[in-house]
């Protein structure tokens, strides 16, 4: 007499056996045991006891989290300080070389941006782990594409006292980071997972 | 296990905030259930405390992205099992025997002899069945969450789950009886 496997049990359990496994249940009383033996290891599973770490790692990730929010604070300021000499170098001094940028390379640096974005929101950060590197990287990338932001918008509100190519040069710088903010994260959501 | 863990929506909002405060109240209260997930499925104290601490770094820094929709550990609990499974896959676990962390207590009317079987017999499975197990028949994680998180098919973590109950059965059954 063929008799369930162990499959057929946990396909019954989940109320998803085969027609022959429900059928042959009924009539086989050394299959209808192992099936509550099943059932008594499951529920003996959950009444291990439950366990406590030995140490507190609180204050570890304390500490972690409060000098990463330095650093962040540092870079911050050090990038906004950047950002608003860019800005002032390019309203006062000009320094591009003459030669107006043509519309076609705005509308090309934006469009990469975009896809860029794109590509970033399929990666996006939503439910997903991620290393302590990665997202330190990230993080960093994250501030700079701001503080280009910043810029670019400073930039859209001087209209008409700056040039086009100063703003072509920052939507290039823009989409430069934002590839390598790409990399991190999709090296990162190829790792996930075994 | 049964996890009734209420945190008020007061304190994910200050935690949201960035407070810190509220930010190790979030820790004092899925401290314990994190750890021992964690446990379950790795077999060194140490990795699982380590995975405690990555999931907690990870809450600190994506608790802005929690919107409130499900059961807050229910969030905290994916975090947990996806670190505890990218440590199996980063690392070739230590096999070792331990069965007296600091602070396990039993429940009242549970054998600790035949605990003791169970849990012997669950560190004799693989890495990966061990998981399947737990997640599946504790965590009630199903077989498309398991095998979205292990980035595997549905049917491997259902063949796992058979195989590693089938592996079980026997150890189970070649354990001496318990008392």
């Amino acid at each position: 007499m063929t008799h369930c496997t162990m499959d057929d049990f946990v396909a019954l359990r989940a109320n998803e056996g085969s027609a022959w496994a429900r059928t042959h249940l009924e009539g086989c009383d050394a299959c209808r045991a192992e099936l509550e033996t099943l059932y008594q290891r499951i529920a003996q599973l959950r009444a291990l006891p439950v366990r406590s770490p030995a140490r507190d790692r609180w204050l570890a990730v304390r500490e972690q989290v409060v000098v990463q929010r330095q650093r962040r604070r540092r870079e911050w300021a050090g990038w906004s300080l950047a950002a608003a000499a860019g800005l002032a170098a390019i309203l006062i001094f000009r320094p591009f070389a003459p030669g107006i940028a043509s519309a076609d390379e705005l509308a090309q640096a934006q469009r990469a941006s975009a896809q860029l974005e794109s590509t970033l929101h399929q990666y996006g950060p939503d439910g997903r782990v991620e290393s302590g590197s990665a997202a330190s990287l990230a993080a960093q990338l994250e501030d700079q594409i701001a503080a280009v932001d910043g810029v670019i918008n400073r930039l859209g509100r001087a209209n008409g006292a700056v040039r086009e190519d100063s703003v072509v040069a920052m939507w290039r710088q823009r989409v430069q980071l934002m590839r390598q903010l790409v990399e991190v994260r999709v090296t990162r959501a190829s790792y996930v997972g075994l | 296990m049964d996890i009734a863990l209420a945190v008020s929506d007061v304190v994910v909002a200050r935690a949201r905030s960035g407070d810190l405060e509220a930010l190790e109240a979030l820790y004092r209260a899925f401290e314990t259930p994190v750890y021992n997930l964690a446990r379950r499925i790795l077999r060194n104290a140490e990795d699982a405390e380590d995975v405690l601490q990555e999931t907690f770094l990870e809450v600190v820094k994506s608790i802005r992205e929690y919107r409130g929709e499900g059961h807050l550990w229910g969030w905290v609990r994916r975090i947990a099992s996806s670190k505890a499974l990218m440590k199996i896959r980063r690392e070739r676990l230590r096999v070792t025997e331990e069965f007296d962390d600091a602070a396990s207590h039993g429940r009242p009317g549970t054998s600790v002899a035949a605990n003791l079987d169970l849990e012997r017999a669950l560190d004799e499975l693989s890495e990966t069945g061990r998981a399947v197990v737990w997640l599946h028949d504790v965590e009630g994680y199903t077989h498309e969450e398991i095998a979205e998180m292990m980035n595997k098919t549905v049917s491997f973590s259902k063949s796992q789950l058979a195989r590693s109950h089938a592996r079980l059965r026997r150890l189970l059954d070649a354990a001496p009886e318990a008392t």
